[in-house]
């Protein structure tokens, strides 16, 4: 009877086997594909789950319509790469260093946006997103190197290494932070301060007045998820190189935006599925890029208009749905048996 | 001495053509309680419209603007068929975040198509009326900026009358003002939403044409109008007409001072912190009313 209440707030269960599964096939992943090509859409793949995940602890868990993440995400790449191109430190402090920069923009972005409401926050923070890739393209002091981007520094300093092991080695990195951030979203989500969040989001008037302050709360999860996003940022600057301000921009934030939607907001799984779905459909149409982008929109238009809450929350409902079924058999079944020896 | 004229002018011409695409933003969502994210592609569809018929008929550019109009009213028309009906009166779903990312939907697939038609790069497309005029021997108008003002002021005077005076207009605003109160008196809320959408498109696709000399015709041109409209929105507090015109001029004298007396590079991010300083004071701009859940 435990269980039941538990499922009912909405917290997430843990299938150990489906999930140790799906760990252990992406781990082998680079194993069986052959091509370098594939490697690399996968480790994308892995550092845009990070990303997702920490974007939708505020989009999907507090519902708190942040549309600036991207910027965020590209600050902590920039931050991560510029320790790494002037200083020596190793690459676990340059992502760290990142992720702490991240996370002190998206507070300052956080201040104005809990006060807001709805529609207005995410006005405030999609121009926040714009006015920092104007200013990087605008850039002419040569620190962040403008519209061409940043390149030149170390990242993971495995250069020595023969291509194939350097690619298989980046993924498992990858891999390795889809992991923690999953985890830490995890234990998040199931804390007190996750709790208070969803109540934030489907009743402010109500979690408010039992005591759960929203500007505190949300500022702290602005706070965590801009550590993540900055930490994909660092990811994705280590891994090919070089950041430039094409991280951000319209076209970046309808892919990503499209798959939290397909996946399924306020879902730790659903950013996990929704980038997997899309980044394979994605790397299909690498040979028609014209029509990538159309195809894209008409996903995001379909999958709002006909499943709005995504693909996650939609097959676990059929699949409580199964099992309430098959558990209702049971009981039907095993009734007529019980009667008997009652009376 | 030279260069305040020059701002003068920047505003009146800026702040114009703001006030015309932003005015469609606000009574869309004065309506039907839509953030339009489609509103800068139909600028851009405007600008390609109006090129589309010059460069094939060789009719005047004055013809073009209808064209443009014409053809960005079907384009809203459609955009509220494909990404705002489907959502209405849905239970269980956010009404202006759904549509907030359905409208963005419409924005990128129609910015793709216009990019797989014409190609990525600028068409030039000629003023209206070529040539200008010097007020003082540094600072000179061009005629088609005179043409910019004019023209969007006599939309923004049309747009007036249309909704104080017609029966469409009047029911435009009587669904803006009050939903339920509209309802009862009979007007069909729903059909109104679809002339709406329509006209703000047009507004934006007059505004397109407009701005095609300045900027050229490239299927990205919607993006830096749909950022300043953002802008004036906000500032204006959505929903408000008249706030949206002030906030209009306000935010085009800004754009235009910054970019003279500094650098055009640094005139969005000014505004932004403008804005940002603007929305912690007063949360709802300059002339919103609190927000309250709608449909």
């Amino acid at each position: 009877m435990t269980s039941v209440p538990l499922r009912a707030l909405g917290w997430p269960q843990i299938k150990p086997i489906p999930l140790a599964v799906a760990g252990v096939l992406a781990a082998i992943l680079p194993l069986v594909l052959n091509s370098s090509y594939w490697v690399g859409v996968c480790t994308l793949a892995l550092i845009w789950m990070v990303l997702n995940q920490s974007w939708n602890l505020v989009l999907g868990y507090s519902g708190i319509w942040n549309f600036g993440q991207l910027a965020i995400y590209a600050i902590g790449g920039y931050a991560a790469a510029l320790v790494s191109l002037h200083t020596g430190l190793p690459w676990p402090i340059a992502l760290v260093v990142g992720g702490f920069a991240a996370t002190l923009v998206s507070l300052v972005l956080a201040i104005p946006s809990v006060r807001l409401r709805g529609i207005y926050v995410s006005l405030l923070t999609f121009g926040f997103s714009e006015v920092v890739r104007l200013l990087i393209i605008a850039d002419k002091t040569g620190i962040t190197g403008g519209t061409f981007g940043l390149s030149g520094f170390d990242g993971y300093g495995l250069q020595s290494m023969e291509p194939q092991a350097r690619y298989r080695l980046i993924y498992w990195i990858a891999l390795a932070f889809v992991i923690i951030t999953l985890v830490a979203m995890y234990f998040i989500v199931r804390s007190p301060l996750g709790t208070g969040l969803m109540a934030l989001r489907d009743n402010p008037s109500l979690a408010a007045a039992r005591g759960v302050s929203p500007i505190k709360y949300q500022l702290v999860s602005f706070g965590i998820s801009g550590f993540f996003a900055g930490i994909a940022g660092g990811l994705y600057a280590f891994t090919y190189g070089v950041v430039s301000p094409s991280l951000m921009g319209l076209g970046q934030m309808t892919l990503l935006v499209t798959m939290m939607v397909v996946g399924g907001l306020g879902t730790l799984t659903g950013p996990l599925i929704g980038t997997a779905i899309i980044t394979l459909v994605q790397a299909e149409l690498q040979n028609w890029p014209e029509i990538r982008l159309i195809l894209l929109g008409l996903v995001l238009l379909a999958i709002v208009i006909l499943m709005p809450r995504g693909v996650v929350p939609l097959l676990a409902g059929r699949m409580g749905r199964l099992n309430s079924w098959m558990s209702a058999g049971e009981s039907q079944e095993s009734k007529p048996s019980k009667t008997p020896t009652k009376t | 001495m030279n260069a305040i004229l020059q701002t003068l002018v920047s505003t009146v011409v800026q702040g114009s053509i703001l006030a015309l695409i932003s005015i469609g933003m606000t009574l869309v969502y004065g309506t039907l309680r839509v953030l339009n994210m489609a509103q800068g592609v139909m600028v851009m569809v405007g600008g390609f419209a109006a090129f589309t018929v010059v460069d094939r008929t060789g009719v005047s550019p004055w013809i073009s603007i209808a064209v443009a109009a014409a053809v960005t009213f079907l384009l809203g028309v459609l955009t509220y068929y494909m990404a705002v009906k489907p959502l209405l009166g849905r239970p269980g779903v956010d009404f202006e975040m759904t549509a907030f990312i359905t409208t963005f939907a419409v924005a990128t697939i129609v910015q793709n198509i216009v990019l797989m038609i014409y190609g990525p790069r600028q068409k030039p497309f000629d003023p209206l009326w070529p040539g200008g005029f010097n007020i003082t021997s540094e600072v000179s108008i061009t005629y088609h900026s005179m043409i910019m003002a004019v023209v969007a002021v006599g939309a923004l005077v049309a747009l007036g009358l249309f909704l104080s005076r017609s029966r469409y207009g009047l029911a435009i605003t009587a669904v803006a003002q009050n939903l339920d109160a509209a309802r009862l008196m009979g007007i069909p809320a729903r059909r109104v939403y679809v002339v709406t959408m329509g006209i703000a498109a047009a507004l934006a696709g007059i505004a397109g044409v407009l701005l095609a000399p300045l900027y050229f015709v490239y299927p990205n041109a919607g993006d830096l109008p749909l950022l300043q409209a953002l802008i004036v929105v906000i500032f204006a507090g959505l929903g408000s007409v008249k706030g949206t015109i002030y906030a209009s001029y306000i935010i085009g004298f800004l754009s235009s001072a910054v970019a003279i007396f500094w650098s055009s590079a640094f005139a969005l991010p000014v505004l932004y912190i403008v804005i940002l300083v603007v929305l912690v004071v007063r949360p709802n701009g300059i002339a919103g009313k609190p927000q309250e859940a709608r449909l």
